[in-house]
């Protein structure tokens, strides 16, 4: 009955195979960090074990497994044993039924190394640091890459001899790297920028113009750390794209009708976008996840490091936490993505109406 | 920041107006004060002495106490954040002790005395908590006695070793508890020792170790949950927390920690004069790596850590300071050391383990792998220098002791029977015990990024091979590590046993590695002698160690002590059941004269080399003095 809205129709045939992805996403999220060794609670005991004697830490272990729910009680509420002695791991199968429950109900559980803090708490403070950091070096990084690579390869001459270098430069050198350099360069060397944090240690966050201005000048080197590197990248790549569009036949066909050069300029940018906004969605999509290696160069706050403590220790709450974010927006950014292609390029939306 | 830096308070009227009704146009603010800082170089130097905020003049900048998210400040965790998680800034001790002199110094008990069957305290009749009540002995006996409602606090292990907490007043009479008593309350706390287990030694390490909580403001929370501790322990504590001592939790978030002076502190009257700290604030910055830190102290951002900063001396020109001058720079007290597993062949032959503690060369491990911060190292568990240097005997180490000697390792090897044969670049292949089968490569466990235990590792392994010792290194995840060191799931492992300096220094070493109280067999968790070095069960248990570990915490004739040391440090010598490699301070100190003068030094020793808030540490806070710039 759809067939009359073949774009309905395609949304919704897309969107339902998003959700199935999404539920395998979150499935594989929950099993791969228990598929281990390593238990959270070894981690912890090995913090606090020191000057207990082996009967207490013993007992302490077990408050930890029942608190957390890796070991079954018997209706009294007492840790069930067997017949060694040893408490019965509660199973996967259970693990997995309560944290599905507890998704539903939105509760993302409270972080086991971090205890007794919520993983909702946690995320909100990070997440937006790593927004901070991410959202502009994406998309200004995006576009100015964009906007460089075009121009690129549309001038040539001296702009493109200049730009290309220096773009295979940016784009080759690896984040780390480049990040250690700045700060080794401009934070300890000429000490022009601070070397480490995200605001001065004498603040606290505020929306007052002390804590901005600070927090702005903090910024300066994990910002160009990231920038610079997108910058780079995109502009090879859009290079490339504008390229080739301008060798195809439309391009030449234009030039020869006499049309405007902004015009084909327009049309051509166009085409060779497309790809560059998958791009773009990807990016968008997984940087939720952090830039830990900015966050660990610069000590910049940010979810990168959490996610990152949380797997070392195996706080599975706090992992599944934070890929249940990463799935879920990396998920609606390839949508949208999807979408707006279909309504960007004509070809796509032809196919699109014709099921093909 | 000071207001002439910023260009958004230069525009004009009309675009501030506009600045505040436009959102969008904040960025372009943000974009603007940052340009204006990039132009004035000498607004950056302003930003340090921020006006809001914590005043420079008034605020201590101190690290190594916490490495991630502060979560909970809830005095009965085993592992609450700083500065819960260290002393005597929020909640205090009975006593601190001092690692240099050995005494132990006043702090809400003003005395304290061992008898032969008790240790008995009296409380500073001034000492109060922050909401005016006094720090009674019912709030010392309530604390220790948790650790026998709940086995799974810190505290509970003393009671083996405790009969009763008893509280009583000035006529020796228990007088019933009254929560809101605020005279007539007992001062005197008689820890009455178990005449099975007669241990004061563990009790003096309590005095100065556990922090006294406020029984009025407990007990009834507990009540209210239910008595149930697993729920209790999901209170913060981050907010108003009755307690005793000279700093209050301020703030606290991902990136830092801060505490404020508490005013009417009771021990500024009773313990320092009538002086208050001269730092307002202390606060904890949580960096995301170790070098941060030693930038950061560099930087004059941080007066004092507890990180290890590599190669200290490069740092020095940049006014970064430690207790000594030159080498080795940090007083130690502890001693990292390879692990031994007595159930593991060929581990269980003493002619391989000496081998190993001949071959090793600790002189490598010294200057490379922990730039040179130790004394050379001497046979034996007992340190050479300071405290424990009386109970060390250097004729027993020269007789009985094993040092770097590659010559002496392969003669004990060959005293072992066993065989190594070596391939024609020199490089082993492998070794053949008696019977000419292959001896199993024996695995040395560390934790991966762990970057100077794994260094002492590599070295360690290459000089084992270099005799002919089949050793590998292997490098697992620091969560499978710990569950490995306590299962004894491993051949050798990295671990530094016991670390603090404290009162019951050395035994509390050789009890730790020795000891066969718990014994369980490997895969099941032994948190003490995870070598299980001694099977009681076993055919060749030697009984004579675990007399002396009994015995020694209950000596007091200095002549018996001294021979059941010697006795004991040679058994060690003579079984190997461990391999000390290095010695280490306990806690780092480093500090930076920058902002704060009079920090303690071996050439300024008024207290121990300990950061605020790290035990005596703290004093310092009424010592140091703002440098005016």
């Amino acid at each position: 009955m759809l067939n009359q809205y073949p774009t309905l129709k395609h949304i919704l045939g897309r969107a339902g195979w998003y959700f199935v992805t999404f539920l395998v996403a979150v499935t594989i999220n929950f099993f791969l960090p228990r598929l281990g060794d390593a238990n959270p609670v070894d981690t912890m005991m090995a913090k606090v074990s020191a000057g207990l004697d082996t009967a207490s830490a013993k007992e302490k272990e077990e408050s930890y497994l029942k608190e957390f729910g890796l070991v079954e009680l018997d209706p009294s509420g007492h840790v069930q044993r067997d017949a060694q002695g040893k408490p019965v791991r509660t199973t996967l199968a259970s693990q997995f039924a309560n944290y599905v429950g507890m998704s539903l109900r939105g509760d993302l559980g409270s972080s086991i190394l971090q205890h007794p803090k919520r993983v909702s708490e946690i995320i909100k403070a990070a997440l937006p640091w790593t927004l901070a950091l991410q959202l502009p070096t994406i998309v200004f990084g995006w576009l100015l890459g964009n906007v460089l690579g075009a121009l690129a390869a549309y001038k040539r001459g001296v702009f493109d001899q200049l730009m290309y270098p220096m773009a295979l430069l940016a784009s080759a050198i690896p984040a780390f790297c480049f990040g250690i350099l700045l700060v080794y360069v401009f934070g300890i060397r000429l000490e022009w920028f601070p070397a480490v944090g995200g605001y001065d240690d004498g603040l606290s966050p505020a929306l007052s113009r002390q804590f901005i201005a600070s927090a702005s000048y903090y910024y300066v080197l994990p910002f160009l750390s990231v920038f610079l590197i997108v910058v780079g990248g995109q502009a090879i790549g859009m290079r490339s794209m504008c390229i080739y569009e301008l060798g195809t036949d439309y391009v030449k066909y234009a030039k020869l009708l006499g049309v405007k050069e902004s015009k084909i300029l327009f049309y051509m940018f166009r085409n060779a976008m497309l790809p560059q906004l998958t791009g773009l969605a990807l990016a968008l999509g997984t940087m939720v996840g952090g830039a830990l290696i900015t966050e660990m160069i610069f000590s910049y706050p940010g979810l990168g490091m959490a996610v990152l403590t949380a797997i070392q220790g195996n706080d599975y709450p706090l992992i599944t936490g934070c890929t249940l974010l990463v799935t879920v927006t990396v998920l609606i950014a390839n949508f949208s993505v999807d979408i707006l292609v279909g309504i960007l390029d004509p070809r796509i939306r032809a196919a699109q109406r014709t099921g093909k | 920041m000071t207001e002439t830096c910023s260009v958004a308070s230069k525009l004009p009227r009309g675009t501030q107006s506009f600045v505040r009704r436009v959102p969008a146009v904040r960025l372009l603010r943000t974009a603007l004060a940052l340009l204006s800082l990039l132009g004035q170089a000498d607004c950056r130097r302003d930003a340090d002495d921020a006006g809001g905020g914590f005043p420079r003049g008034e605020t201590f900048y101190v690290a190594g106490w916490q490495w991630g998210e502060p979560a909970s400040f809830n005095p009965l965790l085993s592992n609450p954040d700083w500065p819960v998680s260290t002393m005597n800034f929020v909640y205090e001790t009975l006593l601190m002790y001092d690692s240099i002199t050995g005494k132990m110094v006043p702090l809400l008990a003003e005395s304290y005395a061992t008898h032969a069957e008790s240790v008995e305290v009296t409380l500073n009749p001034a000492a109060r908590w922050n909401d005016g009540k006094p720090v009674t002995a019912w709030d010392v006996a309530y604390t220790f006695e948790l650790g026998k409602r709940y086995k799974s606090l810190n505290i509970a292990p003393i009671w083996q070793y405790l009969k009763a907490v008893r509280a009583l007043n000035e006529a020796g009479k228990e007088v019933p508890v009254e929560l809101n008593a605020t005279e007539g309350y007992p001062r005197r706390v008689v820890f009455e020792l178990n005449a099975e287990k007669k241990n004061p030694l563990v009790v003096l390490d309590a005095l100065q170790a556990q922090r006294i909580i406020p029984r009025h403001v407990i007990e009834p929370m507990l009540a209210a949950h239910g008595g149930n501790l697993d729920d209790f322990d999901k209170l913060k504590f981050d907010k108003d927390a009755v307690s005793s001592g000279p700093y209050k939790l301020f703030s606290y978030s991902s990136e830092k920690i801060a505490v404020v002076r508490d005013d009417n502190y009771w021990g500024n009257q009773a313990l320092h004069g009538g002086k208050r700290p001269t730092v307002k604030f202390v606060v904890h910055p949580i960096y995301k790596s170790n070098d941060h830190f030693s930038i950061a102290l560099q930087q004059g951002r941080l007066d004092a850590s507890s990180t290890f900063v590599p190669r200290i001396w490069l740092k020095a020109k940049k006014g970064v300071q430690s207790w000594l001058s030159k080498e080795p720079f940090f007083l130690s007290s502890a001693m990292p050391m390879l692990i031994v597993n007595h159930k593991r062949a060929p581990l269980t032959n003493v002619h391989m383990r000496r081998a190993m503690a001949f071959a090793i060369n600790y002189k490598d491990i010294r200057e490379l792998a922990v730039s040179g911060y130790s004394e050379p190292l001497k046979p034996g568990l007992i340190l050479p220098f300071g405290l424990e240097q009386k109970y060390f005997s250097d004729a027993d180490t020269q007789k009985y002791g094993t040092w770097f000697d590659p010559e002496r390792a392969k003669a004990e090897l060959k005293a072992g029977g066993y065989t190594p044969r070596f391939g024609a670049d020199g490089e082993l292949l492998e070794t053949l015990d008696e019977s000419g089968r292959k001896v199993p490569t024996v695995f040395v466990k560390s934790p991966t990024g762990w970057s100077d235990w794994e260094s002492i590792v590599r070295i360690s392994v290459k000089s084992m091979r270099a005799v002919g010792i089949d050793a590998r290194e292997r490098f697992v995840d620091a969560s499978l590590f710990w569950n490995a060191l306590f299962e004894g799931d491993f051949d050798l492992i990295m671990n530094t046993p016991s670390s603090a300096p404290s009162p019951s220094k050395p035994w509390s070493r050789f009890e730790i590695l020795m000891t066969t109280q718990d014994f369980a067999p490997l895969g099941d968790k032994m948190y003490k002698n995870m070598g299980r070095f001694n099977d009681p069960k076993a055919p060749g248990y030697i009984p004579r160690i675990d007399e002396l570990l009994t015995r020694i915490p209950s000596m007091t004739d200095e002549g018996e002590l001294l021979a059941a040391y010697h006795e004991l440090n040679v058994i060690f010598m003579q079984l190997q059941p461990d391999l000390p490699l290095v010695y280490r301070p306990d806690a780092f100190y480093e500090f930076s004269a920058k902002h704060w003068s009079n920090m303690p030094s071996a050439a300024n020793p008024y207290l121990p080399p300990l950061t605020p808030g790290d035990r005596l540490g703290t004093n310092m806070l009424w010592a140091i003095e703002p440098v005016t710039h």
